[in-house]
């Protein structure tokens, strides 16, 4: 069934346009600071001021810079579309009739979520690492305000980078799947699914509703930038939980969906 | 092979089916008969396990149908019309929906089922752009496939010319010769006059007539003659 899922969405033009835009981001962005190689990016601070200085610097800035919006709508553009294509396009009673049980259903989608999300965050590394490394070239990662990265450091940071980055995706990949078998149809789910990334970054940002900010998935998207400030990340452990924690509930109401949904009502 | 037992099912407060029972046997063509809204695809849903009875039980083989049930890989199914991934070839689609359920491709009956369908080169086509009688004839091919013991097909001949037709209605009757279990709706009584050895006639959800071909056919002429009359009488008697 994980292929049956893949096949049917990765093969389609809209999720190769989707991940090509990606991909174009980090290119264009290194394309616009080619002529800043090996100096700081004007008056800009953190990880924007030090992206012309080496191939992961760029990379690494790529992915903030993409991070917040561009990154989880594709994500939840994705998922939307293997929860509910197939009841969109009508396949879904023949795969049924396969047979295919609920669980295998359910269990296909959530991998195949997984697999796209996985996609969607290596496009914008291997196109931010490609671009960079002609660009920029390899040299130690840049702090600025603070001495290189030596190889372990660096290492060490990019891939709790990427793998935090990774789980705030997949909570926005569980967020959109549960809308894609919840609503009736997949353009809708989309549409929810990015209407929730958008009030959740406008709610984040009003102190007043602090308290509520901090129960949203999208209020601890960025933190992973403070593993290359100078005065390092915090949040990362309550981050993780809190992305953990959605994850587990869009499942368990996945689940839940899906149990209670006669498929022919 | 089919057993419907006291099926009722309500879309909201709409009663879509009442207390439905009845049973087809290995080797026979079942026509399900009825007027639009008699229960015909609500009945074939609840057999093929796509809508949970609301009461009364479905087997088939002897077996317990449920949403995904295993008995399943024994039935060939067309349901609510042809529906396939619309950007991948009419190959791709019989391939993806045989391997959703684990099994190794090519299935047994697929040279048959191609050679009813004939669909020729168009296989590796985009099912986006093939016509209504094609999705059709490529969704047959995926029910005929399995070479099913238990075939289920709602309105099978939609779409087909009358070539087509007569080449579905030959293969059915093989089909059936050879112990498979063959239930169809239709609205095309001459056709099904053609083909089934049974009936079952519904309106309103509830079973008006069920037997073999003959004994429904009594002293009418034609099965059309005889199924008005059955539906006139039920409408009567609801009155």
């Amino acid at each position: 069934m994980l292929r049956v899922e893949l096949t049917t969405q990765l093969l389609r033009l809209r999720t190769l346009i989707a991940l090509l835009a990606l991909a174009a981001v980090p290119v264009l962005s290194g394309l616009s600071f080619a002529s800043s190689a090996g100096h700081r990016n004007g008056t800009q601070g953190g990880l924007y001021g030090a992206s012309p200085y080496s191939a992961l610097n760029h990379d690494m800035a790529s992915l903030e810079f993409i991070g917040p919006l561009l990154l989880p709508i594709v994500v939840a553009l994705l998922a939307t579309a293997i929860a509910s294509a197939d009841r969109d396009w009508g396949v879904l009673r023949y795969l049924y009739v396969a047979p295919v049980t609920r669980a295998r259903l359910l269990a296909a989608k959530l991998a195949a979520a997984a697999v796209v999300t996985v996609a969607a965050l290596g496009c914008v590394l291997a196109a931010g690492l490609g671009i960079g490394t002609i660009i920029f070239g390899w040299h130690p990662f840049h702090v600025i305000g603070a001495p290189d990265l030596g190889i372990g450091a660096t290492i060490g940071k990019v891939l709790a980078a990427t793998g935090y980055t990774l789980l705030c995706l997949l909570a926005m990949a569980a967020i959109a799947l549960t809308l894609g078998l919840l609503l009736p149809r997949g353009a809708e789910a989309l549409a929810v699914a990015v209407a929730f990334v958008v009030v959740a970054s406008i709610l984040n940002g009003q102190a007043v509703l602090h308290a509520v900010a901090v129960t949203l998935p999208v209020h601890y998207w960025q933190n992973w930038v403070g593993l290359f400030d100078p005065a390092g990340a915090s949040g990362l452990g309550l981050g993780a939980a809190v992305q953990a924690g959605w994850i587990a509930g869009c499942v368990a109401a996945c689940w839940v969906i899906l149990r209670r949904r006669d498929p022919a009502a | 092979m089919i057993q419907a037992e006291e099926l009722s099912k309500r879309y909201g407060r709409r009663p879509a089916v009442r207390g439905l029972s009845f049973a087809v046997a290995a080797g026979q063509i079942c026509a399900l008969l009825g007027p639009n809204g008699a229960g015909k695809t609500s009945t074939m849903r609840m057999l093929t396990g796509l809508s949970r009875p609301d009461a009364g039980a479905v087997r088939i083989a002897e077996r317990p149908v449920s949403l995904g049930a295993p008995v399943l890989r024994r039935v060939g199914v067309l349901i609510d019309g042809p529906a396939f991934v619309p950007h991948l070839s009419g190959a791709a689609n019989l391939r993806l929906l045989w391997r959703a359920a684990g099994r190794e491709w090519p299935p047994p009956g697929l040279d048959d089922a191609l050679d009813l369908a004939g669909l020729g080169a168009a296989l590796g086509r985009r099912v986006r752009g093939y016509s209504m009688g094609m999705k059709q004839r490529l969704m047959l091919a995926q029910a005929l496939m399995r070479q099913p013991d238990v075939l289920v097909l709602d309105e099978p001949a939609t779409g087909l010319d009358p070539a087509e037709v007569r080449a579905l209605r030959r293969h059915l009757a093989a089909r059936a010769a050879a112990g498979a279990t063959v239930l169809i709706s239709s609205h095309q009584l001459a056709e099904v006059q053609l083909l089934a050895s049974h009936l079952v006639v519904l309106n309103r959800g509830s079973l008006v007539a069920a037997g073999t071909l003959d004994d429904l056919l009594g002293g009418a002429g034609s099965l059309e003659d005889a199924y008005l009359a059955l539906i006139e009488g039920s409408d009567r008697a609801a009155r």
